[in-house]
Protein backbone atom coordinates (compact mmCIF):
# COMPACT_ATOMS: atom_id res chain seq x y z
CA UNK A 1 0.00 0.00 0.00
CA UNK A 2 1.25 3.29 -0.90
CA UNK A 3 1.81 5.85 1.69
CA UNK A 4 0.34 8.80 0.80
CA UNK A 5 -0.01 11.40 4.03
CA UNK A 6 2.45 13.17 2.36
CA UNK A 7 0.12 15.19 -0.30
CA UNK A 8 -1.27 17.16 2.55
CA UNK A 9 2.43 18.44 3.69
CA UNK A 10 2.95 19.50 -0.06
CA UNK A 11 -0.62 21.45 -0.70
CA UNK A 12 -0.03 22.73 2.72
CA UNK A 13 3.87 23.91 1.01
CA UNK A 14 2.47 25.18 -1.76
CA UNK A 15 -0.11 27.34 0.55
CA UNK A 16 2.40 28.70 2.12
CA UNK A 17 4.30 29.71 -0.25
CA UNK A 18 1.87 31.63 -2.47
CA UNK A 19 0.77 33.44 0.92
CA UNK A 20 4.45 34.17 1.34
CA UNK A 21 4.70 35.54 -1.95
CA UNK A 22 1.74 37.26 -1.53
CA UNK A 23 3.13 39.35 1.29
CA UNK A 24 6.74 40.14 -0.45
CA UNK A 25 4.54 41.13 -3.09
CA UNK A 26 2.34 43.43 -1.01
CA UNK A 27 5.11 44.70 1.18
CA UNK A 28 7.07 45.83 -1.70
CA UNK A 29 4.72 47.35 -3.76
CA UNK A 30 3.73 49.53 -0.94
CA UNK A 31 6.86 50.47 -0.07
CA UNK A 32 8.44 53.75 -2.27
CA UNK A 33 11.33 56.10 -1.27
CA UNK A 34 10.19 60.06 -2.69
CA UNK A 35 13.71 60.88 -3.70
CA UNK A 36 14.69 64.29 -4.84
CA UNK A 37 14.35 62.71 -8.36
CA UNK A 38 10.59 62.88 -8.24
CA UNK A 39 10.27 65.87 -6.29
CA UNK A 40 11.71 67.76 -9.73
CA UNK A 41 9.34 66.47 -11.87
CA UNK A 42 5.83 68.66 -10.90
CA UNK A 43 8.60 71.53 -11.05
CA UNK A 44 9.81 71.05 -14.65
CA UNK A 45 5.73 69.85 -15.41
CA UNK A 46 4.74 73.92 -14.30
CA UNK A 47 8.33 74.99 -16.30
CA UNK A 48 7.20 73.32 -19.34
CA UNK A 49 3.37 74.87 -19.01
CA UNK A 50 4.76 78.17 -17.89
CA UNK A 51 7.16 78.12 -21.00
CA UNK A 52 4.89 76.98 -23.93
CA UNK A 53 1.82 79.68 -22.22
CA UNK A 54 4.81 82.60 -23.16
CA UNK A 55 5.76 81.20 -26.30
CA UNK A 56 2.01 80.98 -26.96
CA UNK A 57 1.08 84.66 -26.05
CA UNK A 58 4.22 85.40 -27.97
CA UNK A 59 3.55 84.15 -31.54
CA UNK A 60 1.33 86.44 -33.34
CA UNK A 61 -1.81 85.73 -35.16
CA UNK A 62 -0.92 86.58 -38.41
CA UNK A 63 2.76 86.68 -40.51
CA UNK A 64 3.82 90.25 -39.74
CA UNK A 65 1.78 91.38 -36.80
CA UNK A 66 2.08 91.90 -33.51
CA UNK A 67 2.52 89.10 -30.77
CA UNK A 68 0.17 89.80 -27.57
CA UNK A 69 3.01 89.25 -25.22
CA UNK A 70 4.89 92.33 -27.17
CA UNK A 71 1.86 94.70 -27.26
CA UNK A 72 1.32 93.59 -22.78
CA UNK A 73 5.05 94.44 -22.29
CA UNK A 74 5.55 97.75 -25.01
CA UNK A 75 2.03 99.13 -23.30
CA UNK A 76 2.79 97.78 -19.87
CA UNK A 77 -0.30 96.12 -19.44
CA UNK A 78 -0.20 94.29 -16.58
CA UNK A 79 -4.15 93.13 -15.95
CA UNK A 80 -4.20 92.07 -19.31
CA UNK A 81 -0.86 89.82 -19.58
CA UNK A 82 -1.95 88.40 -16.29
CA UNK A 83 -5.28 87.47 -17.55
CA UNK A 84 -4.29 85.67 -20.17
CA UNK A 85 -1.07 83.95 -18.73
CA UNK A 86 -3.35 82.82 -16.51
CA UNK A 87 -5.94 81.76 -18.44
CA UNK A 88 -3.95 79.93 -19.99
CA UNK A 89 -2.34 78.19 -17.66
CA UNK A 90 -5.24 77.20 -15.63
CA UNK A 91 -7.65 75.79 -18.43
CA UNK A 92 -8.71 72.24 -17.64
CA UNK A 93 -11.21 70.15 -19.20
CA UNK A 94 -13.27 70.27 -16.38
CA UNK A 95 -12.99 73.22 -13.92
CA UNK A 96 -9.78 75.81 -13.62
CA UNK A 97 -6.55 74.86 -12.27
CA UNK A 98 -5.06 77.38 -9.37
CA UNK A 99 -1.93 78.40 -10.66
CA UNK A 100 -0.49 82.05 -9.55
CA UNK A 101 2.05 84.33 -11.51
CA UNK A 102 3.47 87.21 -11.04
CA UNK A 103 6.33 88.75 -13.79
CA UNK A 104 8.57 91.50 -14.06
CA UNK A 105 10.86 92.34 -17.41
CA UNK A 106 14.64 92.76 -17.49
CA UNK A 107 16.13 95.75 -19.59
CA UNK A 108 19.08 97.23 -20.22
CA UNK A 109 18.27 100.63 -19.54
CA UNK A 110 19.81 103.76 -21.60
CA UNK A 111 22.41 104.54 -19.05
CA UNK A 112 23.92 101.05 -19.89
CA UNK A 113 22.44 99.21 -16.28
CA UNK A 114 20.53 96.27 -16.17
CA UNK A 115 17.13 97.47 -14.60
CA UNK A 116 13.89 95.36 -13.66
CA UNK A 117 10.60 96.63 -13.89
CA UNK A 118 7.77 95.02 -12.20
CA UNK A 119 5.34 93.67 -14.84
CA UNK A 120 2.49 91.63 -12.66
CA UNK A 121 2.83 92.14 -8.54
CA UNK A 122 2.12 88.75 -6.93
CA UNK A 123 -1.31 88.49 -5.20
CA UNK A 124 -2.21 87.48 -1.65
CA UNK A 125 -1.30 84.01 -2.01
CA UNK A 126 2.71 84.81 -2.40
CA UNK A 127 4.30 84.19 0.93
CA UNK A 128 7.96 83.87 -0.41
CA UNK A 129 7.69 80.29 0.51
CA UNK A 130 5.97 78.56 -2.68
CA UNK A 131 8.03 76.24 -3.97
CA UNK A 132 7.43 78.31 -7.73
CA UNK A 133 9.64 77.64 -10.72
CA UNK A 134 11.01 81.02 -12.74
CA UNK A 135 9.94 81.18 -16.70
CA UNK A 136 11.67 83.72 -18.66
CA UNK A 137 11.10 84.64 -22.64
CA UNK A 138 12.70 87.05 -24.68
CA UNK A 139 10.80 90.02 -26.31
CA UNK A 140 11.78 92.16 -28.60
CA UNK A 141 10.98 95.25 -28.69
CA UNK A 142 10.04 97.23 -32.06
CA UNK A 143 10.65 101.38 -32.00
CA UNK A 144 8.24 103.20 -29.88
CA UNK A 145 7.04 106.38 -31.05
CA UNK A 146 3.88 106.47 -28.44
CA UNK A 147 4.02 108.09 -24.94
CA UNK A 148 3.86 104.37 -23.39
CA UNK A 149 7.23 102.76 -23.27
CA UNK A 150 8.46 102.54 -20.04
CA UNK A 151 11.76 101.02 -21.20
CA UNK A 152 13.20 103.62 -23.67
CA UNK A 153 12.07 104.45 -26.73
CA UNK A 154 14.73 102.49 -29.20
CA UNK A 155 14.42 99.04 -30.65
CA UNK A 156 15.40 96.36 -27.57
CA UNK A 157 15.62 92.49 -26.76
CA UNK A 158 13.92 92.65 -22.75
CA UNK A 159 13.79 89.31 -21.00
CA UNK A 160 9.98 88.82 -19.46
CA UNK A 161 10.52 86.53 -15.89
CA UNK A 162 7.18 84.86 -15.11
CA UNK A 163 7.40 83.17 -11.39
CA UNK A 164 4.55 80.39 -11.26
CA UNK A 165 3.31 78.72 -8.58
CA UNK A 166 0.18 76.89 -6.83
CA UNK A 167 -1.76 77.77 -4.40
CA UNK B 1 32.68 16.19 24.34
CA UNK B 2 32.01 13.52 21.76
CA UNK B 3 28.40 13.80 21.98
CA UNK B 4 28.22 17.57 21.87
CA UNK B 5 24.97 19.08 19.88
CA UNK B 6 26.30 20.98 16.64
CA UNK B 7 22.45 21.84 15.21
CA UNK B 8 23.22 25.13 16.24
CA UNK B 9 25.51 25.78 13.42
CA UNK B 10 22.98 25.40 11.02
CA UNK B 11 21.10 28.74 12.76
CA UNK B 12 24.08 30.64 12.83
CA UNK B 13 24.95 30.18 9.40
CA UNK B 14 22.00 30.74 8.15
CA UNK B 15 21.25 34.57 10.27
CA UNK B 16 24.47 35.03 8.91
CA UNK B 17 22.73 35.03 5.53
CA UNK B 18 20.04 36.39 6.21
CA UNK B 19 22.33 39.54 7.81
CA UNK B 20 24.38 39.70 4.54
CA UNK B 21 21.36 39.75 2.50
CA UNK B 22 19.64 42.56 4.29
CA UNK B 23 22.83 44.63 4.15
CA UNK B 24 22.57 44.21 0.40
CA UNK B 25 19.26 45.22 0.52
CA UNK B 26 20.00 48.06 2.11
CA UNK B 27 22.81 49.11 -0.60
CA UNK B 28 20.06 49.19 -2.96
CA UNK B 29 18.09 51.51 -1.23
CA UNK B 30 20.64 53.82 -0.04
CA UNK B 31 21.90 53.74 -4.17
CA UNK B 32 18.32 54.39 -5.10
CA UNK B 33 18.14 57.71 -2.91
CA UNK B 34 21.66 58.72 -4.60
CA UNK B 35 20.60 57.67 -8.10
CA UNK B 36 17.45 59.92 -7.70
CA UNK B 37 19.94 63.14 -6.59
CA UNK B 38 22.06 63.01 -9.10
CA UNK B 39 19.45 62.49 -11.72
CA UNK B 40 17.29 65.13 -10.70
CA UNK B 41 20.36 67.78 -10.62
CA UNK B 42 20.90 66.61 -13.93
CA UNK B 43 18.10 67.22 -15.51
CA UNK B 44 17.19 70.37 -13.08
CA UNK B 45 20.91 72.31 -14.64
CA UNK B 46 19.85 71.63 -18.26
CA UNK B 47 19.17 74.37 -19.71
CA UNK B 48 16.71 73.21 -22.30
CA UNK B 49 14.00 76.45 -22.30
CA UNK B 50 16.61 78.85 -21.71
CA UNK B 51 18.39 77.75 -24.88
CA UNK B 52 15.41 76.93 -26.96
CA UNK B 53 14.44 80.51 -25.80
CA UNK B 54 17.36 82.26 -26.77
CA UNK B 55 17.60 80.21 -29.94
CA UNK B 56 14.44 82.05 -31.30
CA UNK B 57 15.22 85.03 -30.23
CA UNK B 58 18.28 85.37 -31.88
CA UNK B 59 16.56 83.82 -35.45
CA UNK B 60 13.97 86.96 -34.09
CA UNK B 61 16.77 89.13 -34.15
CA UNK B 62 17.69 88.47 -37.94
CA UNK B 63 14.42 87.97 -38.77
CA UNK B 64 13.77 91.91 -37.43
CA UNK B 65 17.47 92.60 -39.08
CA UNK B 66 16.04 95.23 -41.60
CA UNK B 67 14.07 97.29 -39.83
CA UNK B 68 16.40 97.42 -36.54
CA UNK B 69 19.52 98.34 -38.96
CA UNK B 70 17.40 101.30 -40.00
CA UNK B 71 16.91 102.60 -37.38
CA UNK B 72 20.61 102.02 -36.61
CA UNK B 73 20.59 100.02 -33.61
CA UNK B 74 22.01 96.72 -34.63
CA UNK B 75 24.01 96.28 -32.02
CA UNK B 76 22.29 98.13 -29.07
CA UNK B 77 19.95 95.27 -29.50
CA UNK B 78 22.41 92.94 -29.43
CA UNK B 79 24.35 93.88 -26.49
CA UNK B 80 20.63 93.86 -24.79
CA UNK B 81 20.65 90.29 -25.10
CA UNK B 82 24.55 89.36 -24.46
CA UNK B 83 24.13 91.72 -21.61
CA UNK B 84 21.03 90.47 -20.17
CA UNK B 85 22.09 86.53 -20.70
CA UNK B 86 25.07 87.22 -18.28
CA UNK B 87 23.19 88.81 -15.39
CA UNK B 88 20.08 87.14 -15.03
CA UNK B 89 21.12 83.46 -16.77
CA UNK B 90 24.52 83.37 -16.20
CA UNK B 91 25.16 82.46 -19.27
CA UNK B 92 28.08 83.88 -21.87
CA UNK B 93 26.37 84.54 -24.96
CA UNK B 94 27.86 85.40 -28.37
CA UNK B 95 26.71 85.14 -32.04
CA UNK B 96 27.04 86.19 -35.63
CA UNK B 97 26.40 86.50 -38.93
CA UNK B 98 28.82 85.05 -41.88
CA UNK B 99 26.76 85.41 -44.85
CA UNK B 100 23.54 87.00 -44.21
CA UNK B 101 22.01 83.97 -43.72
CA UNK B 102 24.71 82.15 -41.91
CA UNK B 103 24.39 82.40 -38.24
CA UNK B 104 26.27 81.28 -35.42
CA UNK B 105 25.20 80.80 -31.81
CA UNK B 106 27.28 79.85 -28.42
CA UNK B 107 26.13 79.53 -24.93
CA UNK B 108 27.53 78.47 -21.95
CA UNK B 109 26.56 78.77 -18.70
CA UNK B 110 29.26 76.76 -17.00
CA UNK B 111 27.45 73.25 -16.80
CA UNK B 112 26.04 73.19 -20.56
CA UNK B 113 27.89 74.63 -23.54
CA UNK B 114 25.69 74.96 -26.94
CA UNK B 115 26.94 75.71 -30.10
CA UNK B 116 25.28 76.20 -33.36
CA UNK B 117 25.14 77.35 -37.23
CA UNK B 118 22.41 78.03 -38.32
CA UNK B 119 21.04 78.76 -41.93
CA UNK B 120 17.76 81.41 -41.68
CA UNK B 121 15.77 82.60 -44.42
Amino acid sequence: MVNDSGQLYTMEGIAAGLVMLLTAYLILSTTSIYTPGDTHIPDMQLEQLGSDVLAMMDTPDTHGATSALETYVNTNNSTDFKTAFLGYCNAKAIGTDTLHMSANVTYRGDDDQIKEHLLVEPDETWTGRESAVRVTRWVQLDKQTSQMRPYGSRPRAVLVEVLLWRA
Amino acid sequence: MACMNEDGQWIVLMGLLVAVGLFFLALIINQSALVGQTTAEGVLEFPKNDIRDLRSEILDYYSRYERINNHGDLDDVKDDIVRISLERKNAVVHFWNGTPEEITIHYNNGVTVYDETVYHY
